[in-house]
């Protein structure tokens, strides 16, 4: 890293009293890397959990509050953004409370705030940024932006203690679809990702299109336990050659299509296994991609995460071509997969660790991309 | 008391530090940047420029809705940190209520407008009442009194509002310039535009309206709290008028997050537009025939020549009294309490209030009249000093009875 540069945003932070993020150079890195004990507070926002957790040194999780708000979605059929960031005013100070005290620790024990900051729903995301810059401002703590999907990456670490870069990882939830290749703690090269719908997005619609309702991911699993996924031969979705890139769309609508033509035709349909056939042309989709990618980075360990990660198909499926190749599979147990601060206190640790610092005047960022960001903390132009 | 104040309920972003009556900081920022951008660096400058130790912070004050529903929240979800953190208590006031404040002690009626979208207003009427401690004082302090409380409404409805009270108002807020035009062809009162030090929020009003809350014991769990959105998410407002039929539904206005008497069982307070519906019931249930209908309560209570108090038990209003100056002379007009509310003392409460606040209007001597047969009533006004001065025989019908003249002259004792 350049030195000079990083002087340079050391002596403009005292002048302006803020910046996005600071760097720290080399030697301090390391001598705060070493011995001690880093404790971080969490907070995660961005959708529809309010959480936050304690975690340690970036995989022991002491704590990890989880308040959901699945059951308010439920009656609209879906997230509804200007609720998600009413709710999660109300609970933020609870959740926040709660993890603090099931730790055992009080804000003077913590070491560095964590907060979600993008991407995810504007409002939302909002108040646990809003939270977390108010009590990094009080107890003179730093503050330290987590990417969601890096957090999502991170459950990993917690998972499996013994997991290190590099990885490939298959990112898949309600609004994400991407196959990341782990390189080292903190660096992330984006070699796949959704042009259109997200996986999660496509389990949403089709529960809502076969009458299953919300959540779509784990309803949608549960139908297809109790159907034949080689009844209806729905289309792969094949982007161009040399591509690790998804779509989803056309899926969901060959699925519209089929009803609709069996509606029309007064058919009854099976929704069991138009889930079931549904599910398996996503997980085969998901699945080749991170095969042959992994083939192709000639990468041994396979992680997973997300939301859609916990869906079992795609789980059992993932471990038997792990198993055929002799990869390791990693998979965050269910909790670590849906949205939590467990996962944010990780990423937050290896991204302290790295020297990101942000400052008073941290905004939330609703489309923040995920490769290109460590440009910002390197000081590249 | 030390405050700590801020507002990003509107286009304004705005800070301030209270100490009592001194104005330690304030900083404000109208620009295209966001609160949350804006919020914490504008705090932190405000910590270093002036030393601030925030231990020495004795309460959080915010502004607690109507307003942009993402400022509201950056706002709240600031506060709440700073208060979990720093383990203070929080002081929410009411946005449109700190906007008036800043016009403390104006003669004009005053009324906040914040542009709600879909040609509606947030939006809330006040008036500053004078009064004195005792008589003896040449110093004379306002107290705000709501003529309406803070609500979502058309432009049109707040035109006939202002109009209906008769007299020049004072406008002010980001809905004035957005409905300028609407207003000056509807309003047939007078009205007042007033400068850019003035026209929007400020933090320092809402501070000093703070620690007036804080003093009166008016503080809000930080932990629970939630903004006064004074309407639904559109989501919900869909499914209410689903389930309703297309029925016209209204904002949630039960709960309009103002606690009041939390130290004292019986809090008197001015008579508000909301009020009238209750205090005309029990001035039926208590004179009948002769009871005051809401159409002459309200007119009555936003003449500047009254004072209109109700005493509030547990959230109800259980009693109501006025005085109206005529020359100097203070007539009590209306004094009734509900039935099961009585023998708590809640009549001579109010009274003694109305006396006080009647001598800051100007009224030198007091006069009213009661029926012979009440006991009660006579006992009670002839403890507060009221004088027996004559009777008018067979004045009351239904039963027939007397009325006797009670007179409160300012050479009689205190």
């Amino acid at each position: 890293m350049d030195n000079m540069n990083s002087e340079k945003i050391m002596r403009r932070t005292e002048e302006d009293g803020v910046i996005f993020m600071s760097i720290k150079n080399e030697d301090e890195k390391a001598a705060e890397s070493t011995d001690k004990d880093i404790t971080i507070l969490a907070i995660e926002s961005s959708c529809d959990e309010t959480a936050a957790a304690v975690v340690r040194n970036g995989r022991e999780v002491l704590s990890n509050i989880i308040s959901s708000q699945i059951a308010l979605h439920t009656v609209y059929g879906g997230v509804v953004p200007e609720i998600a960031s009413r709710k999660h005013v109300e609970k933020i100070n609870g959740c926040v409370k709660a993890a603090l005290c099931e730790a055992k620790l009080t804000l003077e024990d913590i070491d560095v705030i964590a907060v979600t900051y993008g991407p995810g729903l504007v409002g939302a995301l909002l108040v646990g940024v809003s939270e977390a810059k108010a009590l990094s401002f009080v107890t003179g703590k730093p503050l330290v932006g987590v990417h969601h999907i890096e957090g999502h990456i991170c459950a990993n670490y917690i998972e499996d203690k013994t997991l290190e870069p590099p990885f490939m990882c298959l990112v898949a939830s309600g609004g994400h679809s991407h196959l990341v290749y782990v390189k080292d703690y903190g660096e992330y090269d984006i070699i796949g990702q959704t042009r259109d719908d997200a996986a999660g997005e496509a389990f949403d619609k089709v529960a809502r299109a076969i009458g299953l309702g919300y959540p779509g991911g784990p309803k949608v699993d549960a139908a297809a336990r109790e159907g034949n996924p080689d009844a209806i031969a729905f289309p792969r979705a094949k982007t161009t050659e040399k591509s690790y890139d998804f779509s989803f769309s056309g899926l969901k609508s060959a699925v519209l299509n089929y009803l609709n033509q069996a509606e029309m035709r007064g058919e009854e349909v099976n929704r069991n296994d138009v889930a079931a056939s549904f599910q398996k042309a996503v997980v085969d989709v998901l699945t080749e991609h991170t095969m042959e990618a992994a083939a192709e980075y000639r990468c041994k360990k396979i992680a997973i995460a997300g939301g859609v990660a916990s869906n079992t198909s795609l789980r059992k499926r993932l471990e038997e071509e792990c198993e055929k190749r002799g990869y390791s599979f990693y998979r965050p147990s269910p909790t670590l997969c849906t949205d939590n601060a467990a996962m944010i206190g990780s990423a937050g640790y290896y991204e302290y660790l790295k020297g990101a610092r942000s400052g008073m005047n941290l905004n939330a960022v609703p489309n923040l991309p995920l490769g290109n960001r460590e440009r910002r903390y390197h000081g590249r132009s | 008391m030390k405050i700590l104040a801020l507002d990003t309920s509107g286009l304004v972003c705005t800070v301030a530090v209270t100490e009592d009556d001194r104005l330690l900081s304030e900083f404000s920022i109208q620009h295209k940047i966001t609160h949350s951008e804006l919020l914490l660096p504008m705090m932190e400058q405000i910590k270093n420029r002036i030393s601030l130790d925030l231990n020495t912070i004795d309460a959080v004050a915010v502004s607690a809705g109507p307003g942009s529903f993402t400022g509201l929240r950056i706002g709240c979800a600031t506060a709440k940190g700073l208060c979990l953190a720093m383990n203070k208590p929080m002081v929410a006031v009411p946005t449109l209520d700190a906007m008036a404040y800043q016009f403390y002690g104006s003669e004009y009626v005053i009324c906040p407008m914040m542009d709600a979208r879909r040609n509606q207003v947030y939006t809330g009427v006040y008036i500053f009442v004078p009064e004195k401690e005792n008589e003896k004082h040449r110093e004379i302090f306002f107290s705000m009194k709501t003529i309406k409380a803070q609500s979502a409404m058309s432009v049109n409805d707040i035109a006939e509002e202002l109009n209906n009270i008769g007299k020049t108002v004072i406008l002010l807020g980001d809905g004035i310039p957005v409905y300028r035009d609407k207003l000056e062809e509807l309003l047939k009162v007078n009205y007042i535009l007033v400068p850019a030090h003035m026209n929007r929020q400020r933090a320092s009003a809402l501070a000093a309206l703070a620690t007036i809350y804080l003093r009166e014991g008016k503080t809000v769990d930080a932990d629970s709290f939630s903004p006064e959105y004074l309407r639904a998410s559109q989501a919900e407002r869909e499914a209410a008028e689903k389930a309703a039929g297309k029925k016209e539904t209204k904002a949630d206005s039960g709960k309009n997050g103002r606690k009041s008497g939390i130290a004292s069982p019986i809090y008197i307070r001015d008579l508000k537009a909301e009020d009238i519906t209750a205090a005309a019931e029990i001035e039926k249930a208590c004179l009948g025939a002769e009871a005051w209908t809401e159409k002459q309560l309200l007119e009555a209570a936003t003449r500047d020549d009254t004072v209109y108090l109700v005493a509030e038990v547990s959230g109800e209003v259980a009693g109501l009294c006025g005085v109206r100056n005529i020359s100097g002379e203070g007539e009590v007009t209306n004094v009734s309490v509900s039935e099961s509310s009585r023998g708590k003392g809640i009549a001579f409460e109010m009274l003694s209030k109305l006396l006080l606040r009647g001598k800051a209007i100007g009224c030198e001597s007091f006069t009213l009249e009661v029926r012979g047969e009440n006991k009660a009533a006579r006992g009670l006004y002839e403890k507060l000093g009221f004088v027996n001065e004559g009777t008018r025989p067979g004045f009351y019908e239904s039963p027939k009875d007397d009325a006797i003249i009670y007179w409160k002259r300012n050479n009689t004792n205190d």
